[in-house]
């Protein structure tokens, strides 16, 4: 699984949300038993403000932050920009693109990325005259 | 950059400024990559009229996790992130998520009204509404001394 940066996808996306800062989350990548799961952190976004979606063998995940601050704020101190969330991957070709799953909980996407399952050997029987 | 103009020699300072300026803000899109060490959690301080907010970005952490105190305007958070799990070390292709304890301490500028603090976690954003002390009114001192004394003397002098 690689990254992919620049891509024609991902600025379609930023496209709609350029007044705000697009943050890269950062993850974490595993290989689990059936294949690989993926850890981003996404703190403030939603489920409902959640994209992921697959296209062709590439991953993107694009979280909005919609955690407005109260009128009349003057900031004193910052550490991180308030802004979107923007990451795509490249998905290696053995991943099952039909059983990829997704859970969001406390700001952390969890994406499981299942492989396809091995075929298994078949014993041809032959036939005899 | 121009080299040689008419007027202000001081003109150039600004020149020099903004190339600074500049050079400073490439230096800070470097330091928002996620693969740098940075300090965890990020934190932002705003003021709202009398009350100060302090966001950070802690996912994956749970309020049972959190521990917040303020002491002399210092405002301490602390807590242990588990990001990993148990997941052993080899099975990780990238790891960028910071894990471990971790504690953050910050100065908030006034005085803080300690028994009405408000914190808030939601969805691994952390909001905590520290309101200030109402700056009471200004207190009138009576300066006492030899000439307070004669005066109500006086006074008493008056009424009897």
């Amino acid at each position: 699984m690689n990254e992919s940066t620049n891509d024609e996808n991902e600025s379609q996306l930023a496209a709609g949300v350029s007044q705000q800062w697009v943050r890269t989350p950062p993850i974490d990548i595993f290989e689990t038993d059936d294949g690989l799961m993926l850890r981003a952190d996404l703190p403030g976004v939603t489920s409902e403000n959640l994209e992921l979606q697959v296209q062709d063998n590439r991953l993107t995940l694009f979280g909005r932050v919609t955690a407005e601050l109260p009128e009349g704020a003057t900031l004193l101190h910052q550490e991180y920009h308030q802004g979107d969330f923007l990451r795509s991957f490249i998905l290696s070709d053995d991943v099952d693109h039909d059983r990829i799953s997704a859970k969001l909980t406390n700001g952390v996407l969890e994406v499981s990325l299942p492989k396809i399952p091995r075929a298994q050997p078949r014993k041809i029987s032959i036939q005899t005259d | 950059m121009p080299i040689f103009r008419w007027g202000s020699a001081l003109d150039a300072f600004r020149d020099l400024e903004r190339e600074v300026d500049r050079w400073m803000k490439s230096v800070d899109i470097t330091f928002e990559n996620p693969r740098l060490g940075r300090p965890f959690p990020s934190l932002n301080l705003y003021e709202i009229g009398d009350t100060y907010l302090i966001t950070a970005e802690l996912s994956s952490c749970v309020a049972s996790d959190l521990d917040l105190s303020v002491a002399n305007g210092v405002v301490t958070m602390r807590g242990t992130r588990d990001a990993s799990g148990d997941i052993p070390e080899d099975r990780y292709r990238r790891s960028e998520r910071p894990s471990g304890k971790w504690e953050r301490s910050i100065s908030v500028p006034e005085r803080i009204d300690d028994d009405n603090i408000r914190a808030e976690l939601t969805n691994g954003l952390l909001r905590l509404y520290l309101p200030k002390v109402p700056s009471a009114a200004p207190k009138q001192i009576h300066v006492g001394g030899d000439n307070a004394s004669t005066s109500t003397r006086i006074n008493q002098e008056e009424q009897s």
